[in-house]
Order: structure tokens, then C-alpha cells, then sequence
């Protein structure tokens, strides 16, 4: 197979790729932030049962949690899910990242001193604008460290998307170099994966420039 | 002024993120239930009520005819050098019946490991892959079986084993799921597990290459596989490795459908007899060069 032809199959498979990777985020982020708010809810029902949710996602591999949301639907419901193999990634990929961020979100909301809400108060903001308008664009700035650290993650554990059959980048790596009997596509994905996450990196590392406004 | 606006710009971000994120994917789920239900009459043919399943969503009236496949297994499946396509003995072959019937063939890679939950809910019509019968009758509905196979030992030259009982205290690897692991589990009659247990190690592996380059690097000293499967292999790395003389067994190949989808599996197999009769099964035989084990029996 001439090299080109593999740079085109693998970066047809990245496209793959990065759609998981994008549509994760989309639905994670915020996701994980309702999730920190059940985690930290003053309700001992809503956090014990958020607090499972985050056990079992954190506790159990994203490979079996994406068969479970795929095939689920069959084995329980007996539901035909012929048309849900991407969604179904999508959804896998989504409640487990969420869990995940969901603690990193908590991890900042906690750091905040009391004394900024009560000085808030003081100064007459509601609770809604407390959050939103003093809390969050702080707790931004701390967390995004480790949501960098969290999405380089997703980007290589996109390639688990194969355990239900979607043949995103590596899994075309991996039957590209089992044709040829050759390890270079494995070389070619290696430097696929790696310039992605040095853009995200950059992008990340850009992003925490812009919000060390007082420095 | 500045800072005000850049938290505000976020928070609003956020805030839309958060709704929209939530709203989209809870329509996501309810529109694929949606599809779901809609389609739960479409279930029912794999259980064997209709022959294929219909194009979901597709108001044309093309059928589909989904092909399980293990897209790292050539010459019976893998991805052409030439076009990126997948393509193999077996996939050519499905894509002449499908043209017999005017079926639009989905070719599907799947995980091996997984291959009957896709098959049992239904994600693929059948598995069409170099799919070794024997062991597994009771399992699937077969269609005539149209190659004949056998397990083999691949070693590598320098080695200096010649028979299966040199392989006492080697290391020996095998496909997970495989037919080659299975033969060597098994206890029944025709089982190799009391060769299995000569070996020091029995290794899993996920694929061939990875198993040919530890055969390489010596870390096992012997793969067992499909003799087609090792051909192949054999052909393309070129000097350095044998394949030993004496077989674990012989079988055979057949085309696996969910057990019940009768209807499916004997249009499947007039397809086969047409082709056979026709001189195009002859053909694909010769150009993936294994018309020596193919088969097919007119009936």
C-alpha cells in the first residue's frame, strides 16, 4: 500500500476520531457540572445516588460500559439497534467523561473560600449570580490543568470505540497493518495521535494565557 | 470592563452549553428509542420472519444485507492495498450473491470477540469471514460449508521444530476467540487439549500481526491459525517461516447465521449454488488462491 493511501485511510479514521472526540465534549463538560452539583447537593438521596454513578463510571472499564450502552437496549428491551452504534459511542464515551469532570469541576467549586460567598451576599448577589458571575470563571481557571489532563486522555481512549465495531483511526491502523503485515500504519497513527494532542495542549496552554488576568 | 466581559462571555457559554448539551443529548436518546421502536418490527427478522433486514429509516425498498466480518483476517477479509476498500475471498463472494438478489451489501468489521452479541441483536445478517463450523454446529445456522480448512502450526525456520511434539514446553499462540483456540481447548473427541497442555504457554493474541512479530522477536515459538490465514501470512513476510506438516485438524467454513434465520441462510445458499454454477465461486477461488480448499458441492 503506497504511503499515501495510508495517510488518506487514516485520516479518514481520524475524522472518526475527532467527531467522537468533539461530540464527547460537547455533552461532558456540561453534563459533568450537574453531576458535581447532585455530587455536592445538600439532599442525601440526589449525592448518594450521583455518588454511585460516579463509583460504577470510574470503577468499571469504558470498553464494557460502551457494550453495555450498546447492546443493552437488545439484551433488556429486545429493541432493534441497528442505527445506534454511533449514538451509542457517543452516550458511552459521554457518561463516563462525565463522572470524571464532574469531580474536577468539585475539586474547584470547593476550593472557593467561604468568605467570597458571604462577601457576595454582603454585596447583595443572588445566589445564581454568585455562582456564575465570582465562583465559576475562578473555578475555571484552577481546573483547567486537569480537564487538559482528562481530554488528552479521551482523545487516545477513543480508540476503545472499536469494541462495538466502529472503525475509528487505529482500528484502521490496526487492519491496514494486518493486510500489509507491516507495523508502519501503527508509526503513522502514533504521529496522528500525537500532533492532535499537542494542538489540544496548545490550545489548553493558550486558553489558561488568557485567564491569568491578574497576574 | 474587559474582565466583566470575559466572565460574562464564558458564563454565558457555559450556560448555553449546559442547556443545549443536556437538551441534545437527551433528544439524541429518545430519537434513537425513537428509531428503535419504530423499527421493532424489523427486530423480528433476524429471528427469521422476513429474510433481510430493511434499510432502516430508507423509504426505498432496498434491502440490506450486513456482513459481520473480521476485517484483519485476509485473503478472507481485509482491506485492499489498492483502494482502502475492504475486500477478500469471502466479502467478493457475499457481494456476488447480494447482485444475484439486488441486496445492497453492508460490510461490516466487527470485534471477533463480540461477534454474537452483533450477531444476536441483530447489528449484522450473518458472519462471513473464514468462519470455521465445526465445534459450533449447535450454535448458529450454517449454510453449506464451502471451504475446507485445517488448523495448522506456524513456526518459524530456525526453530528446528518439525512436529506438534516438539512444541512440549514452547510457547504457542493462538487468535482469541479463534477456531485454533477452541480446537485447543477442547477435550472432546478430535480436541487437541492434551497437546495444549505440552505447551508451556498458550498466548492469546488479538491479531496475527501482533502474533507474527512476537514469532519474530522469538518471544513464542509457535502460532497456531487457519492454513489459509498462514498462507497468506506466509506469502506476504516472505522467507523466515514454515508451516508444519502435520495439521490439528481439518474443517470446514461456513457462512453463520442467527440460529432460527432459516429463510436468510437458504436464499444465501441458492445465491452460493448459482455462483457455483456459473463459474464465479471457480473464479474467486483461483484469484485469492485457495481454490485447492474450496468446498462447495452443487446440490
Amino acid at each position: 500500500m503506497r504511503f499515501s493511501l495510508i495517510l488518506s485511510q487514516l485520516s479518514q479514521g481520524m475524522g472518526r476520531t475527532v467527531t467522537i472526540f468533539f461530540l464527547t465534549l460537547i455533552f461532558s463538560l456540561p453534563l459533568g457540572l450537574l453531576i458535581s452539583f447532585g455530587r455536592m447537593s445538600k439532599n442525601r438521596v440526589i449525592s448518594s445516588i450521583v455518588k454511585i454513578y460516579i463509583s460504577i463510571m470510574r470503577g468499571t472499564p469504558l470498553m464494557l460500559q460502551l457494550m453495555v450502552v450498546y447492546f443493552g437496549p437488545f439484551y433488556l428491551f429486545g429493541l432493534n439497534i441497528g442505527n445506534w452504534r454511533f449514538p451509542a459511542i457517543i452516550v458511552g464515551f459521554s457518561l463516563n467523561y462525565a463522572a470524571y469532570f464532574a469531580e474536577i469541576y468539585r475539586s474547584g467549586i470547593e476550593s472557593m473560600p467561604v468568605g467570597q460567598y458571604e462577601a457576595a451576599r454582603l454585596l447583595g448577589y443572588s445566589k445564581i449570580q454568585t455562582f456564575f458571575r465570582i465562583i465559576l470563571p475562578q473555578v475555571i481557571k484552577r481546573i483547567l490543568p486537569a480537564v487538559t489532563n482528562e481530554i488528552i486522555t479521551l482523545v487516545k481512549d477513543t480508540s476503545l470505540a472499536f469494541s462495538i465495531a466502529y472503525a475509528e483511526m487505529f482500528t484502521i491502523a490496526k487492519q491496514i497493518a494486518a493486510a500489509q503485515t507491516t507495523m508502519i500504519p501503527f508509526v503513522t497513527a502514533a504521529v496522528f495521535y500525537y500532533v492532535f494532542n499537542w494542538l489540544v495542549a496548545w490550545i489548553m496552554e493558550l486558553a489558561e494565557k488568557k485567564f491569568a488576568y491578574y497576574r | 470592563m474587559k474582565k466583566k466581559l470575559v466572565c460574562g462571555m464564558i458564563t454565558a457559554a457555559m450556560v448555553t452549553a449546559l442547556f443545549t448539551g443536556c437538551g441534545s443529548d437527551t433528544a439524541g436518546t429518545s430519537a434513537a428509542s425513537g428509531t428503535s421502536e419504530s423499527s421493532a418490527s424489523a427486530a423480528s427478522d433476524t429471528t427469521g420472519s422476513s429474510a433481510v433486514s430493511d434499510t432502516q429509516g430508507d423509504s426505498s425498498e432496498t434491502t440490506t444485507f450486513t456482513v459481520g466480518f473480521d476485517a484483519e483476517y485476509p485473503p478472507y477479509g481485509y482491506m485492499d492495498e489498492e483502494t482502502g476498500d475492504y475486500t477478500g475471498f469471502d466479502l467478493e463472494l457475499a457481494e456476488a450473491v447480494c447482485e444475484l438478489y439486488g441486496w445492497q451489501l453492508v460490510k461490516t468489521p466487527i470485534n471477533w470477540d463480540s461477534k454474537d452479541m452483533e450477531l444476536n441483536s441483530g447489528s449484522i445478517d450473518c458472519i462471513w469471514n473464514g468462519f470455521t463450523m465445526n465445534g459450533r454446529e449447535d450454535d448458529y445456522t450454517w449454510s453449506y460449508p464451502y471451504v475446507d480448512n485445517s488448523q495448522v502450526m506456524v513456526v518459524s525456520e530456525s526453530s528446528g521444530i518439525s512436529t506438534l511434539a516438539d512444541l512440549a514446553g514452547k510457547n504457542v499462540g493462538v487468535q482469541a476467540a479463534s477456531a485454533a483456540l477452541e480446537l485447543l481447548q477442547s477435550e472432546e473427541e478430535g480436541g487437541q487439549k492434551a497437546l495444549a497442555d505440552t505447551f508451556a504457554v498458550l498466548q492469546q493474541f488479538p491479531d496475527y500481526n501482533n502474533a507474527f512479530v512476537e514469532l519474530q522477536a522469538g518471544s513464542i515459538d509457535a502460532v497456531a491459525m487457519d492454513i489459509g490465514v498462514a498462507k497468506y501470512q506466509l506469502k506476504t513476510r516472505g522467507e523466515g517461516f514454515k508451516i508444519l506438516d502435520e495439521s490439528l485438524n481439518s474443517e470446514q467454513y461456513a457462512i453463520g447465521f442467527k440460529k432460527g434465520n432459516t429463510e436468510l441462510c437458504e436464499k444465501v445458499n441458492e445465491g452460493l449454488q448459482q455462483l457455483l454454477a456459473d463459474g464465479t465461486f471457480e473464479e474467486l477461488a483461483e484469484k485469492y488462491e485457495i481454490a485447492d480448499m474450496v468446498c462447495l458441492e452443487a446440490k
